[in-house]
């Protein structure tokens, strides 16, 4: 008795599993979803333009008008009511003190203010990147950006 | 002769244990990058695009890439800048493609009985570009008559 079950024991260890039918599956899905994958993560920074009828200039003295300029060696800081200041760039954690300048402005207005940015024509497009999500973390509304004259 | 004969009719057993673990690694990482609606945006070969924390996703729009000193819509190349400096804002043959892109928009969606879409379009430019182009570029596009411009750029942490 103790011999027949032993045996039968040994049997069932030695069972195969049938894998096919989950290795068929895997041979469906994988190239399926080798199609759809996406292996870089794209994202936008959405602008609005002025229209191109739309030449009514900002002329009120309540908006704060703040612009940021990227210069080769610093950031400079600028608006309405504002004190022109500046953030050597060459310095670590530049981006740091220009979020902390950026977010402190914010907080001492009452309505959302927009940003310029202002950058002369051989800025690198990654700089100008950088600085609009700076201002996006920090508060601000609607970017626009502008070309410094280079005079 | 007698010892091969044995070793023949044994059952040939394919060891796929390794081969199931490795099936089941990818299908973990490819469900975990599986999106279902698919790529609005495929970004353009050549390209690296800028790093950003922004997280708006693309929408369905007219695609411009700027590689180099070729500016492409779609997969046509419409402008060449030689020297961004010296000519003036306006890229005329530029100019010409979106204003001509934008009517088949009109004319596909009139067709269809539809309200044609707000003029969208999503720039691709490379990190290292000069900020000259891409202003050169953005005023085109306003002048063509497409005000809502979104910047393509890759999802960092």
């Amino acid at each position: 008795m103790a011999r027949r079950r032993r045996r039968s024991y040994r049997e069932f260890i030695e069972a195969d599993l049938d894998i096919m039918p989950l290795m068929n599956l895997f041979v469906v899905l994988i190239p399926m979803l080798l199609l759809s994958a996406v292996f870089v993560e794209l994202s936008v920074l959405d602008m609005k333009l002025p229209s191109k009828d739309d030449n009514a200039e900002d002329d009120d003295k309540n908006v704060l008008s703040l612009s940021v300029t990227i210069e080769k060696e610093r950031y400079v800081i600028a608006g309405r009511k504002l004190r022109a200041s500046s953030i050597d760039r060459n310095q670590e954690g530049a981006d740091d003190r220009l979020f902390t300048a950026l977010a402190e402005i914010r907080e001492g207005q009452s309505a959302q203010p927009g940003l310029t940015i202002v950058s002369p024509a051989d800025a690198r497009y990654q700089d100008i990147i950088t600085v609009m999500d700076i201002g996006q973390e920090a508060g601000l509304g609607a970017v626009s950006l502008a070309g410094a004259s280079t005079h | 002769m007698r010892r091969r004969r044995r070793t023949a009719s044994k059952p040939m057993l394919l060891k796929m244990t390794s081969l199931m673990d490795i099936l089941t690694v990818l299908l973990l990482f490819l469900l975990k990058s599986f999106v279902i609606e698919g790529e609005v945006v495929t970004p353009a070969s050549g390209l690296n695009l800028p790093e950003s924390t922004s997280e708006t996703m693309p929408k369905e729009s007219v695609v411009l890439a700027i590689i180099g000193n070729t500016v492409s819509l779609g997969d046509h190349v419409v402008a060449r800048v030689v020297d961004a400096s010296r000519e003036g804002l306006l890229i005329d043959s530029l100019a010409d493609a979106l204003q001509s892109t934008r009517k088949r928009q009109i004319v596909l969606a009139r067709r269809r009985g539809e309200e044609p879409q707000p003029a969208q379009l999503t720039i691709q430019g490379d990190k290292e570009m000069a900020f000259q182009l891409l202003q050169r570029v953005m005023y085109t596009c306003n002048q063509a008559g497409f005000d809502d411009i979104s910047l393509a750029v890759l999802r960092s942490s």
